[in-house]
């Protein structure tokens, strides 16, 4: 199943930041946008946080556990984990990329 | 009805049936600002096409979503036009101008979408204070509106200053002074840039009381003053919220 992060159009990058707080463990909603917020120091909306679940959750790279107290909990599925670890060694790479022509450049 | 329900109502019947419930416990969970609604009023509008089929699911089309980035080009946008008004009417105080009119309704819309997309943080701390600066810059451009639909419609006083202009600068200036007030108070964006938007409508308004008093020489360095420091509130806010925005934006897929 091959599920590209960027076809998500404008919810792509909310979507990259939902699975990173995901890989630790499962949280619900809520949860999910403090940490988000915390993690870039950036708002996240509920709109645009429930529109990323539920693309994530269409295309299988999250799911929905049993609510408590209509909290519901979201964890990352294997396809989603896998999919998150191929979206970061890319941006890894391109980082590392970018970091070894900024030395050559400035050495 | 309570205002999260009327909100909920908004979504789609067959979205509100999977994820309702939970929605509305995360809406609970925190005061709600400006940012916030206007989030979950462009998340409803999305969840309306995507469930038709037309959102973001496509690939060629985008979703919507409120971001720092819009806020930060809208207080930007609104900041230069302003700058345009001025220079429009320079400084004359009979005779209309719809450029001018209808370039400051457009600045102030602008600085109102600036100050949604920029109040997510200060909301969570002083949710009052946020929505009073909106209520004030919204009812400001409403009056401003009516001052210059009137004025088009040739019935407005021969001397702006003698009609319900003045009243609605000062009330939407005002607001972007309580903008300014809760921005400083959670210290997000920039301190300083808060400090110039609370100063510049406060300035310029103790200085066009002096000029009201005749005094002049007293009042114009004071209106001067104020109009550069709200200007440069507007746009220093602006800039930081771009610059917080791309700054967290590489985190993400581009």
């Amino acid at each position: 199943m091959e599920t590209r992060i960027p076809e998500l159009g404008r919810f792509a990058e909310p979507a990259l930041l939902i699975l990173v707080s995901l890989s630790d463990g499962p949280k619900h909603g809520y949860a999910i946008m403090a940490d988000v917020e915390a993690g870039t120091g950036r708002p996240l909306g509920p709109g645009t946080l429930y529109a990323a679940l539920a693309r994530l959750e269409e295309r299988g790279l999250i799911e929905a556990l049993t609510p408590v107290d209509r909290r519901r909990p979201y964890r990352l599925t294997a396809v989603g984990a896998t999919n998150l670890a191929e979206q970061l060694h890319e941006l890894s790479e391109f980082a590392q990329l970018g970091l070894r022509r900024l030395g050559n450049t400035s050495g | 009805m309570r205002p999260i329900n009327l909100i909920l109502r908004l979504y789609p019947a067959r979205w509100r049936a999977r994820y309702g419930d939970e929605f509305a416990a995360v809406l609970e969970e925190r005061p709600l600002g400006p940012f916030d609604v206007a989030d979950v009023l462009l998340g409803a509008l999305d969840a309306h096409l995507h469930l038709r089929g037309l959102g973001a699911a496509s690939q060629h089309a985008k979703g919507f979503a409120m971001s720092l980035r819009i806020g930060g080009y809208a207080a930007i946008l609104g900041a230069a036009l302003i700058v345009l008004v001025i220079a429009l009417t320079g400084g004359r105080s009979g005779g209309s101008d719809n450029a001018a009119s209808i370039a400051l309704l457009v600045a102030l819309a602008a600085l109102l979408v600036g100050l949604t997309g920029m109040s997510a943080f200060q909301a969570r701390s002083d949710p009052w204070l946020v929505w009073s600066a909106f209520a004030m810059t919204a009812v400001g451009s409403v009056v401003i509106f009516i001052a210059s639909v009137s004025d088009l419609a040739g019935v407005g006083p021969g001397d702006w200053r003698d009609g319900l202009l003045p009243i609605g600068l000062v009330t939407a200036g005002l607001g972007s002074a309580l903008f300014g007030v809760a921005t400083y108070r959670v210290s997000v964006l920039s301190r300083r840039g808060a400090l110039a938007l609370m100063i510049g409508p406060v300035a310029a308004l103790s200085g066009a009381i002096a000029v009201s008093q005749n005094a002049w020489e007293l009042g114009m360095p004071f209106i001067l003053v104020g109009i550069v420091s709200f200007l440069a509130g507007w746009l220093t806010l602006g800039v930081a919220a771009i610059r917080l925005d791309r700054a967290a934006s590489t985190l993400g897929p581009a």
